[in-house]
């Protein structure tokens, strides 16, 4: 009995939060044609987002208990790869360290293990990208059937187009490649995001009246 | 109050009542046929693979939460996530959950206890599945990588919000040899899906997995609407370019 009270009453406050963020959306865009209540809209919109906001640190804070758990969990049980578990935990606490002693996350501490350690080990992980980028033009460019004779035929007369060998080998070839993106590539995207927008606003939706309800057991 | 402000409002409210339309008529037994999607097919003897193996299945709810724009991309793993926990819930066998936010994290082990009902170790079980790895892409891809490696993945499926980091994770299970199905609605990140996954999920799909894969009325009735709303929309354009070309 009691959960289903616990289910009703958090459907219930989701769908008064959703319907008061969605209606200070719209009556922000009106200001004048509601008087003082849109006022009392914006101002309990305002205060919902910032209590959202509250919540995301809270789940950062577990969060971090989940990487805890997880790699602690695999050390114990002497799982294939402790040692990089060893290495995660002892940079996790070797980097709180850092942050308390040297007053937080924007004192110089904290910002040089961000500046030499952290950024350069992203860019480096995110340079691999050209490799792997050009190991899945490949294998993406094997022609099986017509679809993929396509997807290479059009591949190529763009990658022609962009690099100015390709004005010497055919001059219209440049003028080609912009009517592809310009064109069918552009109508395919319109129509992908067209659908996106209205699965998107059918989730929300259906979260809105309460017929999706992923906050509850 | 401006037109265009006014045709969104009306759309809206159109939506809105298509939904309760379709949502009833499903709920009173007019299920409709939906055309097949390879993905979500494949997706469905995922679980057996992995019992039959004895290696994990892993599933990724990419970088987005559930608190910002990319909410609804989070929601269509968490409908691939319900339907992989009910059939756990069954087999015995849970799926590895990895998420970049932590706010998917609660929303994940929450669908993990749902479906395995009041049952408390199995719900502790499937919780020591979840893994919430980092907020950075980079850092995310790498635990992604190292994931996939370490536990010996056997099925990769990776549905929710990607940027470019889709592909050095994509590329790792191709190079693993694992069974990977992607989706995910960014345009720009379809391609490298394209080119790393066998089975994809292109755009809108992925919002249609929770009418797929567990034939829910909300789900089922949301797609009807949503397909209206196309048709409704696309002639809405086709009048605006006609009227556009006679002035």
């Amino acid at each position: 009995m009691s959960i289903r009270i616990g289910r009703v009453l958090a459907t219930v406050v989701a769908i008064v939060v959703g319907l008061l963020v969605l209606a200070d959306l719209f009556v922000s865009q009106w200001p004048n044609s509601f008087g003082g209540f849109s006022q009392i809209i914006n101002v309990t919109g305002a205060l919902l987002v910032s209590w959202a906001a509250i919540v995301i640190a809270f789940a950062l804070f577990l969060g971090f208990a989940n990487v805890i758990s997880v790699h602690w969990t695999r050390i114990r049980s002497q799982k294939p790869g402790t040692i990089y578990s060893g290495i995660l935990l002892l940079s996790l606490v070797g980097t709180l360290i850092v942050g308390f002693y040297s007053g937080g996350p924007n004192s110089y501490g904290s910002q040089l293990v961000f500046d030499f350690v952290l950024q350069p080990l992203e860019a480096t992980f995110f340079a691999l990208l050209a490799i792997f980028i050009a190991a899945a033009a490949f294998r993406a460019f094997r022609i099986r059937d017509l679809e993929t004779f396509f997807f290479v035929l059009f591949a190529v007369i763009v990658l022609l187009g962009q690099v100015p060998l390709g004005i010497y080998l055919w001059p219209e070839l440049p003028v080609i490649k912009d009517w592809i993106l310009n064109v069918p590539t552009l109508a395919g995207v319109r129509g992908i995001l067209l659908g996106v927008a209205l699965g998107t606003i059918a989730t929300g939706l259906r979260i809105l009246i309460g017929a999706d309800r992923p906050y509850t057991d | 109050m401006t037109g265009a402000l006014l045709l969104a409002t009306i759309l809206l409210l159109l939506f809105v009542a298509l939904l309760f339309l379709f949502i009833g008529r499903v709920r009173i037994g007019h299920e409709p046929m939906l055309r097949r999607i390879s993905a979500f097919e494949a997706l469905k003897g995922f679980t057996g693979r992995a019992v039959e193996t004895g290696r994990p299945l892993h599933l990724s709810l990419g970088m987005g939460g559930v608190a910002n724009e990319t909410t609804a991309d989070t929601l269509a793993g968490l409908s691939v996530l319900n339907y992989l926990a009910e059939q756990a819930a069954v087999t015995g066998v849970h799926p590895t959950v990895s998420m970049a936010d932590p706010t998917a994290m609660l929303v994940a082990q929450n669908a993990l206890k749902a479906a395995h009902g009041g049952d408390v170790q199995r719900t502790e079980a499937a919780y020591r599945n979840v893994r919430w790895i980092a907020p950075q892409p980079a850092a995310y891809a790498a635990g992604v990588m190292s994931l996939l490696n370490v536990d010996n993945v056997e099925t990769n499926v990776m549905v929710g919000s990607f940027g470019d980091e889709y592909l050095l994770m994509g590329e790792a299970a191709v190079r693993q040899g694992t069974l990977h199905i992607g989706g995910t609605s960014d345009p720009n990140t379809l391609p490298f899906i394209y080119a790393s996954a066998q089975e994809t999920l292109l755009g809108e799909e992925i919002y249609a997995a929770g009418a797929y894969l567990q034939k829910q009325p909300a789900h089922l009735g949301s797609l009807l609407a949503q397909d209206t709303m196309r048709w409704i929309v696309a002639l809405i354009i086709l009048v605006g370019v006609v009227m556009a070309s006679l002035g």
